[in-house]
C-alpha cells in the first residue's frame, strides 16, 4: 500500500478530469473527510479535496428542485432551502458537516428514509469524472426522467470508485406545515411497529434509550393540523409522551446509525466488470471496498 | 436460421415458434404504429427454463434477439429489425405474494393491473399505473421504467422494484438489487436500460397499502395557462397529489366524441384531473386548498367525486384518451418531454404556436404535477406531406424542451423515437459512458441492437466493429 503523499485540489471539474486522466497514482476523494473510515484503507498516493466545487448552481424553489456543488455541506443546503420553507430530506446518519456529494456517493440514508426518500429516490442528477477522465453529465435536473442508460443511480451508492461526483441534482420537498418532535415511552413495542405501518404514521421514529417504562422513541410527526393533530391521538395512545425539539434529531442522527456498508461490500463478476470498465487503472479509491479480486 | 428455428421449436415446442412472414406481420410494431420492424423469427417461451434455454441457443451463434411484453410501448422499443422477437407473454405467473412485508414475486409476462387485482384481497395494490395497465405487462415496466399518473406521490417502477434475477445475454443468470447491503445498484442501472441489458426471469416488487380515502379533483380553465399556472401552484404550496394529470380542448373533444365520454366540459380550454389520496385525516383540508388554489388560478369550476364510480368516470377520459385519438385519424405520434414544473405554461403556449405554424392537431393530456408533457399529434402516415410536417413539428417542440432545462422522455423509454434527439440532450463523453454500462451487461450488443443511444456516439463500439471486421476479412 503507497502512502498518501499528497494533496491535491481541482479548481473545476474540467481540472479534476485532466488530474484523473493524468494519475498514475491512486485517488482519494476527500471531501469533509467524514466517510475516509470505511472499513477499508485506500490505496492512494494523493488526496483529492473537492473543496472548490462547493455551493448552490441553480434553484427554482417552485420546481422544489436544486443544483448543488457536491462539497456542498448539508448544513447548507439546509440552511438554503429553509429560508423557501422547503428541505432535501437526505437527513443522513452523521452529521450535518458531511457533504452531499459523499452523502450520494455512499447513498447514506437516515431516520426519515422510509418516508422521506432515500439518497436513490432523491437524486435526480449528477456530474461525475470517472476513472477514464470522462466528465459525465447523467440524469437530469427534472423529477422525472428515462433518457438514456441510468449512470445517476450507478454512481450513487458507488463510493466514488466509479466515478468522482462533482454535481448533484436533487428533489426537494416542502417542509411539513405542523412538525413536531416527541419523546414516547412505551411497554408495547410490538404496538410501535404496527402504528408506523398504519395511515397515521409519522414521519420518523426510532429508539432514543431505555426509560423506566420500557423503551423510549423519538417521534417525529409531520404533515397539515387536522393530519398531525389525528396522529397525535394515536401517538397518545401508545404511552406516555414528552415534548421534545426537533434539533434532537442532529443529535440522534450524529451518534446513532448502521455502520458504513463498506464493511460488508460483496463483489460479484458482474460489479467487478463495472469497476474494471469505469475505472481501469484502479486510480479511484482503490481499496476503499476491500480488493477487488 | 433454418437450424435456429429447428432447436427453438425443440426447446419451446413447434407452436412456440413462428418462422412465416405472414404471421410475423403482427410483431411489426408496437403502440408507436409509425415505425415498422420485421422480425426474423419470433419464439415464445412458456418456463423459465425454457427461456433460459432460449437465451443461451441464442448466445451460442450470437444471434440478436428483442425482448417484448404485451407490444404496448410508445418508442419503437419492441421492433426486431431482423432480429428474434422473444415474446415473454407466456410466463405470466405470479409466484409468490407476501402480504406482511408487502412485497410480490412474478414473471416478466403478469400485466400490470393483474397483479393489483391478484393482491385487492389483502387491501394491498402496485402503485405504478401507465394508461395501457390492463395490458402491459411488469417485465416491459422494468425495462422501461415505466411512469403513470399515480407516479406523481407513489414514485415510477424503479422506486418499486426491490429484486430481480436477469439472464444476461450471454446466459449468465445475476441477481440484481438496489446494493442496500454493500454493493453497487445494479437493479437501478438495470431499470430502464429498455431491454439492452438482459431479460429478467422474475422480478419482486413492493406493494402498497390501499389508501385509507381517495378524493378526486376536476377543475376547468378558460385558458391552458391558467391550467399549468394552478399545476405549478399546487406544487409550489408544498401539496403533494397522488395525481395531477392535464388535458387541453383538443384532447377533452376526442374523448367526448368518443365512447369514453367521462362528461367533461367540451368548451373548456383546459382541465385538471386532481388526485388526492392517504390518511382520511386531514384529505379534507388538503382538497379545500387545492380547490382555493385552482379557483385563484381562475378555474370556472371545480367538481369533486368519493366514491369510487365517480371517481372512475372522471378518471375514464383521462386513461382512454390515447384510444379516442384513434378516432381522429389512422396515425398518432406520442411525446413525453419533461420540463421544469414552472416552464409548464410558456411550453404549452409555444407547443401551440409550433403546431399552428405546421398546421398540425397538438392534443396535450399529461401528467403536468411532474412537469412530463405528452403533445400528441394525430395524423395519416400514408400523407407525406402531413407526416413531414408533423416530424418538423415535433423535433421543433422537443428542441424547446431541451433548452429550457428539460429532458427527452420521462417514461415512454428513448427507444428507437427520440434516438435523434440523444445527442442534443447529452455530451458525447456521457453517451460513450452509456455505451461502456451497456457493454458491462452485453459486451456483444445483442440484446435490443440499435436503440437507447446512436451506435455512432460509441467510441468503443465504432473500434469494436472495425476489429471485428478486419478479423472477419483475415
Amino acid at each position: 500500500m503507497s502512502a498518501i503523499s499528497g494533496v491535491i485540489a481541482p479548481r473545476s471539474v474540467e481540472e479534476l478530469a485532466e488530474i484523473v486522466r493524468g494519475a498514475d497514482d491512486g485517488l482519494r476523494i476527500c471531501a469533509a473527510g467524514t466517510w475516509l473510515d470505511a472499513g477499508h484503507p485506500v490505496q492512494a498516493a494523493h488526496e483529492l479535496h473537492l473543496d472548490a466545487l462547493r455551493g448552490v448552481r441553480a434553484y427554482v424553489p417552485d420546481d422544489l428542485t436544486i443544483s448543488v456543488g457536491a462539497a456542498t455541506t448539508l448544513r447548507e443546503l439546509d440552511a438554503v432551502t429553509a429560508a423557501h420553507g422547503q428541505w432535501c430530506p437526505l437527513l443522513p446518519w452523521g452529521t450535518d458537516n458531511a457533504t452531499v456529494g459523499a452523502t450520494i456517493a455512499t447513498a447514506t440514508s437516515g431516520p426519515f428514509a422510509a418516508t422521506l426518500g432515500r439518497p436513490r429516490d432523491l437524486v435526480l442528477g449528477l456530474e461525475c469524472v470517472d476513472g477514464h477522465g470522462r466528465i459525465l453529465r447523467a440524469g437530469g435536473r427534472v423529477v422525472k426522467n428515462v433518457a438514456g442508460f441510468d449512470l445517476t443511480r450507478l454512481m450513487t451508492g458507488a463510493w466514488g470508485t466509479l466515478g468522482v461526483i462533482t454535481d448533484v441534482h436533487l428533489r426537494l420537498r416542502a417542509r411539513p406545515a405542523v412538525d413536531e418532535t416527541w419523546l414516547l415511552h412505551v411497554a408495547d413495542d410490538d404496538a410501535v411497529a404496527a402504528w408506523l405501518g398504519a395511515p397515521l404514521a409519522p414521519l420518523a421514529c426510532v429508539p432514543f434509550g431505555m426509560g423506566a417504562q420500557g423503551t423510549a422513541w423519538l417521534v417525529r410527526l409531520g404533515g397539515n393540523a387536522e393530519f398531525v393533530a389525528a396522529s397525535r391521538r394515536a401517538l397518545f395512545a401508545l404511552g406516555r409522551c414528552e415534548t421534545r425539539d426537533a434539533s434532537e434529531w442532529a443529535i440522534v442522527r450524529a451518534e446513532g446509525g448502521p455502520p458504513p456498508r463498506a464493511t460488508h461490500w460483496r463483489w460479484n463478476d458482474l460489479s467487478r466488470r463495472l469497476k474494471t470498465a469505469f475505472d481501469p487503472r484502479q486510480v479511484l479509491n482503490r481499496g476503499l471496498l476491500g480488493e477487488l479480486a | 436460421m433454418a437450424s435456429l428455428a429447428t432447436d427453438l421449436s425443440a426447446l419451446v415446442g413447434p407452436a412456440h415458434v413462428i418462422t412465416r412472414a405472414s404471421a410475423l406481420l403482427a410483431y411489426e410494431s408496437d403502440a408507436l404504429p409509425g415505425y415498422r420492424k420485421r422480425p426474423s423469427l419470433a419464439v415464445f417461451p412458456g418456463t423459465r427454463d425454457e427461456l433460459i434455454a432460449v437465451l443461451r441457443r441464442l448466445a451460442q451463434d450470437g444471434v440478436p434477439f428483442v425482448a417484448r411484453g404485451a407490444g404496448t410501448g410508445l418508442s419503437g422499443g419492441a421492433l426486431a429489425d431482423g432480429a428474434v422477437l422473444l415474446g415473454l407473454h407466456r410466463l405470466k405467473r405470479i409466484l409468490a405474494v407476501d402480504v406482511a412485508a408487502r412485497t410480490a414475486t412474478v414473471e416478466p409476462g403478469v400485466v400490470n393491473a393483474t397483479l393489483s387485482r391478484a393482491v385487492a384481497a389483502h387491501g394491498l395494490h402496485y402503485a405504478p399505473d401507465p394508461s395501457s395497465q390492463s395490458a402491459c405487462t411488469l417485465g416491459g415496466n422494468l425495462a422501461e421504467n415505466a411512469g403513470g399518473p399515480h407516479c406523481l406521490k407513489a414514485g415510477v417502477t424503479l422506486t418499486h422494484m426491490l429484486r430481480a434475477t436477469v439472464v444476461l445475454p450471454e446466459g449468465e443468470i445475476v441477481t440484481l438489487d438496489r446494493g442496500d447491503d454493500g454493493g453497487y445498484d445494479l437493479l437501478g442501472a438495470f431499470t430502464g436500460s429498455e431491454g439492452c441489458f438482459g431479460v429478467a426471469v422474475d422480478l419482486t416488487v413492493r406493494l402498497l397499502p390501499d389508501p385509507e380515502r381517495v378524493i378526486t379533483l376536476l377543475a376547468d380553465f378558460e385558458t391552458v395557462r391558467a391550467a399549468a399556472q394552478a399545476t405549478s401552484g399546487i406544487i409550489a404550496a408544498g401539496i403533494l397529489p397522488a395525481a395531477l394529470e392535464l388535458m387541453d380542448q383538443a384532447t377533452i373533444r376526442a374523448v367526448e366524441e368518443s365512447i369514453y365520454a367521462a362528461g367533461y366540459p367540451i368548451d373548456a380550454a383546459a382541465v385538471l384531473l386532481i388526485e388526492l389520496d392517504g390518511a382520511a385525516a386531514g384529505l379534507d383540508a388538503d382538497a379545500a386548498a387545492v380547490d382555493r388554489l385552482v379557483r385563484e388560478a381562475g378555474a370556472r369550476s371545480v367538481r369533486s367525486a368519493t366514491d369510487p364510480a365517480a371517481r372512475a368516470k372522471l378518471w375514464q377520459g383521462r386513461k382512454k384518451a390515447f384510444g379516442a385519438m384513434g378516432r381522429v385519424s389512422p396515425h398518432l405520434v406520442v411525446q413525453d418531454a419533461v420540463v421544469p414544473r414552472t416552464k409548464l405554461a410558456q411550453l404549452l403556449e409555444e407547443i401551440a404556436a409550433i403546431g399552428a405554424r405546421h398546421r398540425v392537431r397538438v392534443c396535450n393530456v399529461f401528467h403536468a404535477g411532474d412537469g412530463n408533457l405528452h403533445p400528441n399529434i394525430p395524423y395519416d402516415a400514408d400523407d407525406p406531406d402531413e407526416a413531414g410536417r408533423v416530424h418538423a413539428a415535433m423535433a421543433e417542440i422537443m428542441a424547446r424542451c431541451i433548452a429550457v432545462g428539460g429532458t427527452i422522455t420521462g417514461e415512454h423509454g428513448v427507444g428507437l423515437d427520440k434516438l435523434p434527439y440523444m445527442e442534443a440532450l447529452f455530451t458525447a463523453e456521457t453517451l460513450d459512458a452509456m455505451c461502456t454500462l451497456r457493454d458491462v451487461f452485453d459486451p456483444r450488443r445483442r440484446a435490443n441492437p440499435g436503440k437507447v443511444v446512436p451506435v455512432r456516439a460509441c467510441r468503443e463500439w465504432l473500434g469494436a466493429v472495425s476489429a471485428r471486421v478486419a478479423g472477419a476479412q483475415a
